[in-house]
Parts: structure tokens; sequence; C-alpha cells
């Protein structure tokens, strides 16, 4: 047998830890009516839209952001906030 | 001195403890489920047909068609390791268990009882058992006992005097540090390749070229810290265990079965009123594999609400039906009394609580567990950006 991959030292001299962002948008499965207003959000229906807000920021970069917001609540009675990527595609969730 | 006992893949041969006939072949210990897909320690034989430990499954296994892949068996390699520091108490030395398959200890009270030094790491080398090829080393620091228990042979006792240290340590190369890959590519870039070149290094310029984690490789490289040895309590020996007539796959009826144990072991009169403050439960699972998981608490109690409450989410992580059960007191607290609360803890009492709590939430959740958030563009129109999370460490 071999001693190579036994290093009890590996704890010991592990790199720090690496911040990561609070409030990270995470993906989420959203159905969506004619006009682009969700209908369902993770499979659950969406019982009203309150409030709806474009948010269009670094255009000026390498990696512009546009995001189309909307606060829903569900037919459960939770509050939720999802947005479409309008750069890349696709629906997040995120606390706003 | 310090001593260290090094026993490599301990867990490989642990696991081949049930087969002994494939520690003759190629074998490896296979990959933890839903990790990386990468061989643990290989046997002698997978090593000449060109398999080395770390290396990716797939690769390996086009290698060596014939390699026999060993499922991790922890309540072995638990029950093992518990024995061999039990030997080594009985023989007198006070160990500190690093993690299975590597230990250390003071010589200085061992080294009259048998003669020396080198008396003393024979002693402790029989009592580990040649089974297992142990290798010794010894020195004034920790690092260096275990980089010589490193170079050492099985069976083999290497010990390094305090002058020679900084010599013995310099031609060793740097992958005992165990530095993130792309630290090594940096160092070996720079034409540093042995714990001698970098230990000649300014530290500060190792600092600020490699930051915290390459300031400690190069601490350690010039021989590391003059840190004693933290001996462990010699563990209880409280255990009781149950065997089924078949297989169990039912969680309510295991449960059931570990909270009969729970109240056996309690009952058990070499106790003597001490209350629990580590638990194992390990099973022995149909199809020969093994599950073991500890429990430690907060502070020691013998209360069977709170015990249940610990143990019981731990059989939700079994993996496959259960042949036997057990369950073992491996440290207790020192007297049965309690001192009750009269006054709420506020203050610094409530400071003191609050750091220990955040200490155990560290040491059980692992580093990390423990953020703070820190705002960095609150005026952000992004949220992710407005904070991130710090780990406090």
């Amino acid at each position: 047998m071999t001693t190579r991959s036994f290093n009890p030292l590996s704890r010991s001299v592990a790199g720090p830890l690496p911040s990561r962002a609070l409030n990270a948008p995470r993906q989420a499965l959203v159905e969506v009516e004619f006009d682009g207003t969700p209908s369902q959000v993770n499979r659950r229906p969406v019982a009203l839209v309150r409030e709806e807000w474009r948010v269009v920021d670094r255009w000026w970069t390498e990696e512009p952001v546009s995001r189309r917001y909307f606060e829903v609540v569900l037919d459960s009675g939770e509050n939720t906030v999802v947005f479409r990527d309008e750069e890349k595609g696709g629906w997040f969730a995120q606390r706003a | 001195m310090i001593a260290s006992i090094l026993i490599p893949g301990f867990e490989l041969r642990a696991a081949l403890l049930r087969r002994p006939s494939l520690a003759l072949g190629p074998a490896a210990l296979a990959p933890l489920p839903g990790t990386e897909p990468r061989l643990g320690p290989v046997t002698a034989a997978a090593e000449a047909a060109g398999v080395r430990p770390g290396m990716r499954l797939g690769e390996a296994l086009s290698m060596c068609p014939s390699l026999v892949l060993v499922e991790h068996d922890p309540a072995s390699a638990g029950e093992e390791w518990e024995g061999i520091l039990r030997r080594l108490e009985d023989a007198g030395f006070a160990v500190e268990p690093a993690e299975p398959g590597c230990l250390y200890f003071e010589t200085r009270g061992v080294e009259r009882l048998y003669g020396g030094v080198e008396a003393a790491l024979r002693r402790a080398l029989a009592a580990v058992g040649s089974q297992w090829d142990p290798r010794a080393g010894a020195a004034d620091r920790r690092f260096a006992a275990l980089a010589a228990a490193g170079v050492a042979r099985a069976g083999q006792i290497l010990v390094v005097a305090g002058e020679h240290t900084r010599d013995f340590l310099a031609p060793l190369p740097l992958t005992l540090l165990s530095l993130e890959p792309d630290r090594h590519e940096e160092l070996s870039e720079l034409g540093v390749r042995t714990l001698g070149e970098l230990a000649g290094l300014p530290g500060a310029a190792v600092a600020d070229r490699l930051g915290p984690d390459g300031r400690r490789a190069w601490s350690l490289a010039r021989g590391g810290s003059s840190g004693g040895v933290a001996a462990r309590r010699p563990a209880a020996e409280l255990a009781v265990a149950l065997e089924f007539p078949e297989a169990v796959g039912n969680e309510l009826t295991l449960r059931r079965a570990l909270w009969a144990l729970l109240d056996r072991v309690l009952a058990l009169p070499e106790r003597a009123g001490r209350e629990p403050r580590k638990l194992v439960v390990s099973a022995r699972l149909v199809g020969g594999g093994s599950w073991r998981r500890s429990a430690t608490l907060r502070e020691a109690t013998a209360d069977v609400a709170r015990l249940r409450a610990a143990l019981g989410p731990k059989l939700a992580e079994l993996t496959a039906p259960v042949l036997k059960l057990g369950i073992e007191l491996t440290e207790l607290g020192d007297s049965a009394g309690r001192q009750l609360e009269l006054v709420r803890p506020e203050g610094d009492e409530l400071r003191v609580r609050l750091r220990e709590g955040l200490r155990q939430t560290r040491s059980s959740a692992g580093a990390g567990a423990v953020c703070t958030v820190v705002e960095v563009a609150p005026w952000s129109r992004l949220p992710e950006q407005r904070a991130l999370l710090v780990p406090r460490d």
C-alpha cells in the first residue's frame, strides 16, 4: 500500500474560505401568461401579482444586467419575488 | 520529544480486514457517494499496475480493469482505531489522535519506563500491531515528528534530534504540506521544490505571495510551532449491541431498537452515574458494509429525551437495511451533579455562551458555518450585491 493519499496535514494548511453573496438569485420554475407575467412559480399557482419593476444596470460593461421583477402572492398565501433575466434568459427567485 | 505514529491507508486496511484476500490483488478504496470520483488509498498490487491514489475512477479502471473497488467500512475503521488507541493507552502512552491512521504522544513520560525514546517507540509500534505496518517518528516539533514518521518505512523508527530538524526537513518534498495544487504549481514555477527551499524564503514575502496558508506552510517548513500534545481522556468502554434475526430497513423499528439500546447502555452499572458527553451509533449493514455516526453533546447529560433528540436523526442517514445495531458511550462527564441556574445569564456571561455556541456550531457543521453579514453596497439596485457572507474563523 502507499502513503500518498494520506496526508494528515491537509486540514492544517487548508486555505481561507471565500466570502459569498448574500441573497444570490436561485433558479425558479416559472410559467407565464401571454403578457409575460408569472402564472405559476415552482408549480404553485400565482394568486396575485402585487408589483412589477425593471432593473437595468451595468449597460456600460461587458456584463449588462436587465431584469424584470415581479412580486407575487401564491395561492398558499406566500409572498415571493421572481425575475426574468432578459440578458441570459431564465427565471430566478430572490428576496428583493 | 513528540512522537507520531502513522498507518498509511488505514481506512483501506480496515475495510480489507473482512476480505483479506483482496489485499493481495489490485484494490482501492472506492470514492464516497456524492464526492468526486477519485480513488482513496490503493494496494501495492494496484500501484504496480499503475493505479495511484487520487486517480479518477474511469482512468484507473481503464488502466487496470481487474481493479477491485472496496467500499468504506467506517464501523470497522472506528472499532480498530479505538482498539489501537486503547492498546497504546494500556501501554502507558497518553495519545492525541489526529485522525484515523495518525496520532501523537509525548515521549517524556515513558522514556524512563521503557529505557529511552527508541525503546518507547518500539513498544508503541508493538502495541499498534505489525499487521497495520505502522511507522514512528519523533522530533522536538509535531510537524517534524509527523514528517519523520511519513518517510520511515513500515515498522521503522526515525528519531530526529533537535539540532538536526532543519537539516532533516530541508530535502523533503513540498507534497508533505498538501497545499492547493495551484500553490504547488506556483512554487514549482518559482523553483521552490523542497521544504528547505521554502523555509529559506523570507516569511513576509511568502505571506505576500501565497496568503495565510502559504505563511502557515512556510512556518511548518521551518519546523512548525512548538505546541505540545493534548492527550485525549481514555475512552469509556460502555457499549451494547442488538443483532436482528433478519435485516431491518424500517426506520420506526430501528428507532425503537435504538431507544431500547439507549436504555440498556444508560443502565449499565459501569456508568456509575456519570453522564454521556459523546455517543456513537454503529450498524452492520446487509451486504457486508457498515455505518457509524457519532454525536457530541453540548453538555454531558443522561436525559433520555435529549439523547433521543441527538441520536434519532442519525438513523435517517442509514444507507441499507441493518443486521446489527450498536450504541457506545465513548466520553463521559466528570460528575453526576448539575448546577441549575437561578438568574438568567446576561452581559459578559451571555457573550461567553454565545461565543461557545458559535464555536460548537463551527466544529460540528464545519468551517464556514458561521458567517458575518457585511454590507458592501447597500445602495446597489442588484440585491445580491448589497451584502456578503464572510466566514468567521
